[in-house]
């Protein structure tokens, strides 16, 4: 099949990849389809093209996760010496078997395991044997998903921004419409403008606000941490100078500058967001205490999380 | 002004002597690796050098003689260039920082002091973040390092490289240094391929390893699950931890427990669960809460207390094995795990072993150095061996008076 009769309006396998899209959309998991299996290989990078180019993150997102619905059902199914060979042929992992459980090697198991929040998930949580990793089948399987998962995302990076066909064109601006009302881009910087509620800060944040107001030494990631946060739920820069007023090294000129800075009004004018929770945990200033912490990976999806949840409550109430 | 010269003036000329013979030992693929240096006590970090012999390093040490000699922990394509993105990071050791100054020692309370510079409030002890009378962040700290301090490090240390290096990750002896940092610690360099590209989170899941950070114990709503003792990794290390502590005695006083006839046989209970189970097994009632008391001990006592800055940071730069430490005059030696024990810095890693010279001493605890006891000393001129002479001087516990025979 050339590539010209892959990607013409009316191929079968373009007629599937679109449909893998809007599965994953919809139903959150893609089908497997069998009537054809090289249209259904082949349908899979062009829906990564596809999805590549209608530059959504969230659809990419969505996606990957649908795939890896997909997969670990059929994972789930397999025998132990299978998922070894599957770990071993497509990703390289180091497994070695024994008894009821499969063992991957740390560095295999620690590459992909810091993707999945959950402590279950952490390596002190694990019974780690001679720099190998013990697991169930279960537990193999959903690492060895989570790793597919990741190398969509890395696939779709890689994607180069090759011309597109018109016919291809056509397709991608029609699945945009589309999704512009099931599937809104992300924007963290525009969502919370306006509404300062310390009592639905994430643990992290009030930390921070704490120590400043103490007057600490914060290190320069905390201060970044801690401005951009603010500055993202719309204080303004004049407004956070009193803030780090009390620190020992603070000279008004210098920080209403990189106040200024981070907040977009001089220099690159880029509007800076603060840092994931990932990055957070690197620097250790993450100290996740609550269950919310467990399912949001950056501090502002909190914020506005448990600001609509303490909405809700209050409303309740309300109502008695 | 014309003392600091002096004394200055005199740590250079020891550390020309040093380096004039020295020989090093070169770290895995150093023709990767960005070199660093500090030449003076006022000049800046000089960074950013490569080398591609070893000869060149030596020859950069005999000329300059730096007060400090770091090397970069990341393997670098163009390790000579100023951008880090440029350099073209392409993987890097793991390392580990065990530093007194971050552990809390009790010999502390009797030779570390604190000073405000604000209000000039002291104490004793483990400094305070900030002055607990004005609340000042600038607090001066002068530390010593004694017996108590280097068991601590040794012990941190040794717990490190056998239970959890070589023990559960399964590293090689061979892929392993061990070396005195110099001051009040060691470091730990892990060469190993396995390691040498993880990234940042990937080690931050080494480290929380180690240090025990996020450890869940399994819980029910009314039981917890024990895990069995012949278990790998945390989960076994709690349970042996569980079992040793149980069998020690003084219940009493590890745990809080008023001794009864009911307490006897949950504690009985226990061990006996733990001998006899291959699986995780349910506590309920108060083996539960005597359970979760002893965890809480046995995690204090099994984890390791290694800088976490360190050890995630993936383009660290690192004290190199076999140099001076400008703070201190003391060689960052290299040290085999077999002879951890027996380490002493005040003789091992002494560069500086004939001769003496007289001192005017600021302050200084008692110190036994190359296995002879010195002081204490205040404000007094006296006369000392060169090595702890340098030791004191590059620590600022003492001054050069006039020209000194050290030569003799």
């Amino acid at each position: 099949m050339g590539l010209n009769a892959i990607l013409s309006p009316d191929s079968e396998v373009l007629r599937r990849s679109v449909e893998r899209i809007r599965e994953a959309v919809y139903s959150r998991a893609t089908s497997v389809y069998k009537r054809d299996l090289e249209v259904e290989v082949l349908s899979h990078p062009v829906a990564l093209i596809l999805i590549k180019h209608m530059n959504n993150k969230r659809l990419v997102n969505v996606y990957a996760e649908a795939e890896k619905n997909r997969v670990l059902a059929n994972l789930l199914k397999e025998s132990q010496e299978k998922l070894a060979t599957l770990a071993i042929d497509g990703f390289n992992w180091h497994v070695k078997r024994e008894g009821d459980f499969l063992f991957v090697r740390f560095d295999d198991y620690l590459k992909t395991s810091v993707n999945m929040l959950d402590a279950y998930w952490k390596l002190v949580n694990r019974r780690l044997v001679k720099g190998y990793v013990e697991l169930s089948r279960r537990d193999f399987s959903r690492l060895l998903a989570e790793a597919y998962r990741t190398r969509i995302l890395e696939k779709v990076n890689q994607v180069e921004d090759v011309q597109v066909p018109s016919t291809l064109k056509s397709v991608i601006e029609e699945l945009e419409r589309e999704f512009q009302g099931v599937l809104p881009k992300v924007d963290v910087s525009a969502t919370y403008v306006g509404e300062y509620v310390p009592s639905a800060f994430p643990a992290c944040i009030l930390k921070l606000l704490e120590e400043a107001e103490q007057g600490k030494n914060l290190p320069h990631m905390a201060r970044f941490t801690l401005a951009t946060f603010l500055l993202s739920i719309g204080k303004t820069p004049e407004e956070l100078l009193d803030l780090f007023r009390k620190m020992p090294d603070f000279d008004e000129s210098k920080t209403l500058y990189h106040l200024r800075h981070i907040a977009g009004e001089i220099g690159s004018r880029k509007k800076y967001t603060p840092p994931s929770c990932a990055t957070l945990r690197t620097f250790g200033l993450c100290v996740a205490n609550d269950e919310l912490c467990q399912k949001v990976k950056h501090p502002l999806t909190y914020y506005s999380k448990k600001l609509k949840s303490l909405k809700r409550g209050e409303l309740g109430k309300r109502a008695k | 002004m014309g003392k600091e010269l002096n004394n200055e003036g005199f740590v250079k000329k020891m550390f020309k002597k040093y380096y004039a013979e020295w020989e090093g030992e070169p770290p895995k693929d150093f023709n990767r690796r960005e070199f660093a240096f500090v030449i003076s006590r006022k000049g800046e970090m000089i960074r950013h050098k490569a080398f591609e012999e070893w000869g060149e390093v030596r020859e950069f040490l005999r000329k300059n003689s730096p007060l400090h000699v770091y090397y970069s922990s990341a393997y670098y394509a163009q390790p000579s260039a100023s951008d880090m993105d440029a350099k073209e990071w392409m993987g890097a050791d793991l390392i580990f920082d065990i530093d007194v100054d971050h552990i809390y020692t009790p010999c502390k309370e009797r030779h570390d002091r604190w000073t405000c510079l604000d209000c000039n409030t002291s104490g004793r002890g483990m400094p305070p973040e900030a002055c607990p009378k004005c609340s000042s962040k600038r607090v001066e700290v002068k530390t010593w390092f004694c017996e108590g301090c280097l068991e601590v490090a040794k012990e941190e240390t040794t717990k490190l490289v056998e239970d959890f290096l070589i023990q559960d990750f399964n590293f090689s002896p061979r892929e392993i240094s061990i070396v005195f940092s110099g001051r009040r610690g060691f470091h730990v360099h892990v060469e190993s391929d396995v390691v040498k590209e993880l990234d940042q989170r990937a080690r931050r899941e080494i480290v929380d390893y180690v240090r025990g950070t996020g450890l869940v114990v399994q819980n029910g709503k009314r039981r917890v699950l024990a895990p069995p003792l012949n278990a790998g990794g945390w989960p076994g290390r709690l349970a042996k931890g569980v079992y040793e502590l149980l069998n020690a005695g003084d219940i009493e006083g590890l745990l809080n427990l008023r001794r009864g006839s009911k307490v006897e046989e949950v504690l009985k209970a226990i061990v006996k669960g733990l001998e006899e189970s291959r699986d995780y097994w349910p506590l309920e009632g108060l083996a539960r809460k005597i359970w979760f008391k002893a965890v809480e001990k046995v995690i204090v006592r099994k984890r390791c207390e290694v800088d976490e800055r360190v050890t995630t940071d993936i383009k660290r730069l690192i004290r190199m094995p076999g140099t001076l430490h400008g703070g201190t005059g003391l060689i960052a030696a290299k040290v085999h795990l077999k002879d951890l024990e027996s380490f002493d810095p005040y003789v091992h890693a002494v560069a500086f072993v004939k001769g003496e010279i007289k001192v005017k001493v600021l302050n200084m605890p008692e110190i036994t150095f190359l296995n002879q006891t010195w002081g204490p000393y205040n404000d007094e001129v006296v006369e000392l061996p060169i090595g702890l002479a340098v030791y004191l001087i590059c620590s600022e516990n003492a001054i050069v008076v006039g020209e000194g025979d050290e030569n003799a």
